[in-house]
């Protein structure tokens, strides 16, 4: 599944990208993180907890910052597992000053394939659950970085 | 030569052609039926299995040791754990590779990756969700054309350094040369790709077993849900290396196989394992998903066909090339010369001068395939396609599509007739079940209703199958499996009081085994039905058989009883001459009685026989009255039918509604009426099922889509038509009784018939072919694109 979307925040560009790098900061945007664990400047694992329909399910999920151009480019690749279900993830940010002084346009792009068992019972609700969480994660982001 | 029969027996007897009530049914309707489910032995272990999210993944690491801190969980085995005992993989029945647990790569998704064990259902599944397993996904091939591509990655290298591709086999039959020339010659040539889709049988009852390792008496005992148990206990023996008389499989009552419980799966090795390693018993049971998403499939034939003729209609040639999508191991229930099961009967009822057919079976990442669900081993896919294709060119030409197929069946003073592609077809009237079903339906005034309805813009479609099945697998020069050949047997002990006791080398999941094989001994010896007890499913016990699938258990083990009561028989006809101071040669069979020729006063009956078996034989003459009866058939039967089906479809939904369906069965000499009703009631829903509504799809990263009764549908008695029967009966020559077997005649008839009717009613608008399930999305989209909806 491809997903992909463009905000404004109102933060200079080196707060934002400084905010997606650091796993203790955009981590708790994540949807559902219950914990976040930092593993080294590049490596991070999570726990979170979440549902498609009348399944939910308790995910460990191991996190890269892939690539990392300040203050333009990051890209952050995750797996994750629950019993019977897996997730490949791959999001890519890019950042550029908005019009306005001060803001930053982050056009954002995810994809993410689910294997398993969430995959399969599922099917019919994924693409809407994973969209509504990817732009939740993004709005959230948002808002911490504009508090 | 058998005849067809008529009632020899009272009803109090209840020889064949009675309909008994089935000895089985006042345990299931009290809820006292056994299953594997209801066996709780004492000590017993749980054993759940971990399966992998990934449909094509590396194992990197699995790591129990959250697992094993769950109260309650004993053990958790992996596929490096068997393979120190060379028991992380087995052969499956078409003698590929199955791994009971993948020590590398995981193959589909739901695959078995671990097992957990422990005390109770719930810590088992605690403890499989502990189990933390770092997988790396590799590339996914779903399509078995893209599977067969120059650059799609080998998913087995396992294999043969000459086979490093994912093709598995090639096989075909008949003459291509023939076929070709015959096509090229042909006056009118057409020409039709047609899919029939991976479905799963769906059994009420999931697999699951209990087994019970004895280790002071070096005892195994597996409880288990299978078809063919003997061929079970044979394939452990030979896997484990535990002597065969060690081992007992027993099977109890069983919810339904349809060929799903003939294969060996991975959860009942494990449980064997579980249980060896523990010394306790250890029961498995599949939930409902796994049962769906793990276990062997059915069909996914990709086929492609070719027929010619000429422009009167006469049917003059047939290719067919077919893609088999076998998943990542073939583990096909076929006898081993048929890699694609009895394909080749794809001819049908039809007397074409020559024909050639090819297939060539293919990996994929999807749980292995092949199963004969309620198919007679790939009859429904043969028959699909050949009575799609004669519907196909009737349309064409213009040509009813039942005359089309009167004026090309094989004529019944053409019996016993040798297809092109090497069967010989016993017997069959093939005219006279068109015939019938077309008078039960009112066919001519049909098509003057479809006219009226088609001019006022209504969709309306009648739609004919006229199959010919292929079943009582079979004969020992051509049907074997791993090399076992495909007889089967009977065990018949008469007891001093009259009573008997038969064991018999099938196996039954609902058939009503226990009624029929008792009528077949009461036909032949008198004995009333009631007084006959029918055991089965105890490797122990019951003779060596090959087990109930294709519907073989009538053609022959029913053969094989008939045979064994036979045998009695004549031992009582001594013992009754013995008893008359007769001559045996004067000596004449009539209603359970031997009596003096002439003398109908004297006379002796089957249960005074019996008496005096035990209590006053002859010197010289061995005492008791029992016989055993291994019967190799001479050859398949040949059931057959003609199905109509009438449909209405909705242009605003595109729901399809059968509104009226006729078949019209030929089995032979028939047992019971009422089971074989059953069977052809259940058997047509199971062809309405696939027809309409089921089907197995997998997403392009190989995760299954129809793991719950949510997405896999299967009819209800809401959706299911009332089915309208009638029969003809032309025994099988060469059957000690004339039976065919019927188990499985409606499955395949129907489906062509449900998909001609649809095809019928939108001909018109320019629709050639849709391949099942016909779904209201997929009808709507073609009246939206055809402009007959908005």
């Amino acid at each position: 599944m491809e997903f992909s979307g463009q905000t404004t925040i109102k933060a200079p560009r080196e707060r934002v990208f400084a905010f997606l790098i650091d796993p203790n900061l955009v981590g708790r945007c994540g949807p559902g993180v219950e914990s976040i664990e930092v593993i080294d400047d590049r490596h991070f694992k999570a726990k979170a907890k979440v549902g498609v329909g009348f399944i939910s399910a308790r995910f460990v999920i191991n996190m890269e910052l892939a690539e990392a151009d300040a203050p333009s480019h990051a890209v952050i690749k995750a797996r994750g597992q629950a019993p019977g279900t897996a997730v490949d993830a791959t999001g890519t940010m890019d950042l550029a000053p908005g019009d306005e002084p001060d803001t930053t346009v982050m056009k954002w792009g995810a994809n993410v394939i689910i294997s398993g068992m969430m995959a399969s019972v599922g099917a019919r609700m994924i693409e809407g659950t994973a969209n509504k969480m990817i732009a939740q994660t993004f709005d959230c982001i948002r808002a911490k970085l504009e508090e | 030569m058998a005849t067809e029969m008529q009632r020899q027996t009272t009803p109090e007897v209840g020889g064949m052609g009675h309909s008994v009530k089935r000895k089985e049914d006042p345990r299931f309707i009290r809820g006292a039926g056994q299953f594997i489910d209801d066996l709780v032995l004492p000590g017993m272990l749980w054993l759940d299995i971990v399966r992998s999210p990934y449909a094509h993944a590396t194992i990197k690491s699995i790591d129990a040791s959250e697992a094993l801190k769950v109260p309650g969980v004993a053990a958790v085995i992996t596929g490096a754990d068997l393979e120190k005992a060379g028991l992380h993989w087995m052969p499956t029945l078409a003698g590929d590779k199955q791994m009971v647990l993948p020590t590398h790569t995981v193959m589909y998704q739901s695959q078995e990756v671990a097992a957990v064990v422990a005390t109770s259902r719930y810590a088992a599944a605690d403890g499989v969700a502990a189990v933390m397993v770092d997988y790396e996904p590799l590339e996914v091939v779903v399509d078995p054309h893209k599977a067969l591509l120059p650059d799609a990655p080998v998913l087995r290298p396992d294999r043969a350094a000459d086979k490093q591709n994912n093709h598995i086999w090639h096989w075909e039959s008949g003459d291509r040369a023939a076929a070709d020339a015959g096509l090229a010659a042909a006056e009118h040539r057409i020409s039709e790709d047609i899919y029939i889709p991976r479905i799963h049988v769906a059994s009420i009852e999931t697999c699951g077993c209990v087994a019970d390792w004895d280790a002071i008496r070096g005892q195994m005992t597996l409880h288990m849900t299978s078809q063919a148990p003997h061929v079970i206990r044979t394939v452990l023996a030979l896997v484990s290396g535990l002597p065969e008389q060690n081992i007992r499989v027993k099977t109890h009552d069983i919810g339904g196989g349809f060929g799903g419980k003939v294969p060996v799966y991975p959860g009942y090795v494990l449980a064997v394992v579980a249980s060896l390693t523990t010394g306790k018993p250890v029961k498995w049971i599949e939930d409902r998903s796994e049962n769906l998403q793990a276990d062997s499939f059915a069909r996914d034939y990709h086929i492609h066909a070719e027929m010619g003729a000429t422009n009167a209609g006469k049917i003059t040639s047939l290719k067919v090339s077919t893609i088999a999508d076998h998943g990542y191991t073939d583990a096909a229930a076929d006898p081993s010369k048929f890699p694609a099961g009895l394909f080749n009967v794809i001819t049908g009822s039809y007397d074409f001068p020559n024909a050639f057919v090819e297939v060539d079976g293919v990996y994929t990442n999807k749980p292995p395939g092949g199963v004969a669900y309620r198919c007679s081993f790939r009859v429904t896919e043969a028959v699909h396609a050949i009575e799609r294709m004669v519907d196909i060119l009737a349309h064409d030409l213009d040509i009813d599509p039942a005359k089309i197929r009167m004026d090309n069946f094989i004529q019944p003073e053409q019996m016993p007739y040798k297809t092109p592609t090497g069967w010989e077809y016993d017997s069959g009237d093939y005219p006279r079940a068109l015939k019938l079903a077309m008078d039960m339906i009112g066919y001519d005034d049909l098509r003057k209703e479809q006219a009226e309805k088609r001019a006022r813009g209504e969709l309306m479609g009648i739609g004919i199958s006229s199959f010919t099945e292929i079943v009582g697998a079979g004969p020992s020069h051509d049907f074997d499996i791993i090399g076992l050949k495909m007889f089967d047997s009977c065990e018949i002990r008469v007891h001093p009081t009259g009573k008997v006791l038969a064991r018999i080398g099938v196996q039954t999941q609902g058939q009503g085994h226990e009624t029929t094989f008792a009528q077949i001994i009461a036909e032949e010896l008198g004995f009333p039905v009631a007084d006959i007890k029918i055991e089965y499913g105890d490797t122990d016990t019951a003779p060596y058989g090959l087990g109930t699938y294709a519907s073989r258990s009538t053609p022959v083990a029913g053969a094989a009883t008939a045979m064994a009561a036979r045998k009695i028989k004549e031992k009582a006809r001594h013992l009754a001459a013995h008893l008359l101071e007769a001559n045996p040669d004067d000596l004449v069979w009539t209603n359970g009685k031997w009596s003096v020729k002439g003398s109908p006063d004297r006379s002796k009956t089957i249960q005074e026989i019996a008496f005096a078996a035990y209590t006053n034989h002859p010197q010289g003459m061995e005492p008791g009255l029992e016989a055993v009866d291994y019967y190799d058939p001479p050859n398949l039967t040949f059931p057959f039918g003609s199905y109509i089906c009438v449909v209405d479809i909705d242009k605003g939904t595109g729901q399809v509604t059968v509104r009226r369906f006729v078949a019209v069965d030929d089995c032979g000499n028939i047992i019971n009426p009422m089971i074989v009703d059953g069977q052809i009631h259940g058997g047509l829903t199971m062809g309405f099922a696939p027809s309409l509504l089921e089907s197995m799809t997998y997403d392009e990263n190989g995760n299954n889509l129809a793991g719950t009764f949510m997405d896999y549908l299967l009819p209800t008695a809401v959706e299911t038509p009332a089915w309208e029967l009638g029969k003809t009966t032309t025994p099988s020559p060469h059957h000690p009784i004339g039976a065919k077997g019927v188990g499985e005649s409606a499955t395949v008839g129907a489906p062509p018939a449900i998909a001609n009717a649809v095809v019928d009613a939108l001909w018109h608008l320019g629709v050639r072919n849709i391949d099942i399930p016909l779904t209201p999305q997929k009808i709507w989209a073609i009246l939206r694109e055809k402009g007959v909806t908005a």
